[in-house]
């Protein structure tokens, strides 16, 4: 299908490659179709979730594992049923990322990943409860934290 | 700000109209049974400042692609 993106301009989408978010994600309730799309030199850990119904709306998302590599989000048995998977492991997990000026100012966060479930097209915003992990991580701060471990 | 101690099966009054019960308190949790008129919106603290994040999610200040540079940064680091 042809989409208009808010970063692609008009672009070509397999209908396949559509993702379905029954609920919507938290404050966009109302939008329930995405696309997960790349940015072209993000080596597949820079990409956004874009509206099917909304031009002008995109979500910019982050692989959280390639920013903290034991990151280990758990979902409950009534999320892992809405996403048709027995494990956690079985999904695929992105975080959506606060761009702000400066840039390093960037924010993710890691509380509320965006799970995929590659093989159906389903797709879910989730709360994590455990883990420890915040709305708000400085972008910044996984290079410092991983200095400081070296 | 008020604080109150409530034990398993206890509840309290909000107003005329609006009651929390304390079902059961295990492992930390307190599970709470909550009645009110359904014109009240009963909302998880946490996702009020999800939907907030995400709205600042929505309206980047600058290109995304600037985080390519802050990405490749920490490749080097690494």
């Amino acid at each position: 299908m042809r989409l208009s993106t808010k970063y692609f301009g008009e672009i070509d989408c397999p209908e396949e490659e559509k993702l379905c978010f029954s609920e919507g994600l938290f404050g966009f309730e109302e939008e329930k179709e995405f696309f997960l799309l790349p940015f072209e030199g993000g080596e597949g850990s820079l990409l956004c979730f874009q509206s099917a119904a909304t031009p002008q709306l995109a979500f910019v998302a982050m692989n959280p594992f390639s920013l903290m590599p034991d990151y280990a989000p758990v979902l409950t048995p009534g999320e892992l049923k809405a996403m048709e998977v027995e494990r956690s492991e079985e999904l695929c997990f992105y975080a959506l990322c606060v761009v702000r000026n400066p840039v390093g100012e960037s924010t993710v966060n890691l509380r509320c990943p965006v799970a995929v479930n590659d093989r159906t097209g389903r797709a879910m915003q989730v709360i994590l409860g455990e883990g420890g992990y915040h709305m708000h991580h400085l972008l910044s701060d996984f290079g410092r934290k991983e200095e400081a471990t070296c | 700000m008020l604080i109150l101690q409530r034990k398993e099966g206890e509840s309290l009054l909000i107003g005329d109209e609006i009651e929390v019960t304390v079902l059961a308190v295990e492992a930390g949790r307190a599970r709470l049974a909550i009645q009110a008129p359904r014109s009240v919106t009963i909302l998880r603290s946490e996702l009020k400042v999800a939907a907030q994040t995400n709205r600042e999610a929505a309206d980047e200040e600058v290109s995304p692609l600037e985080l390519l540079g802050v990405l490749r940064e920490r490749k080097r680091d690494e």
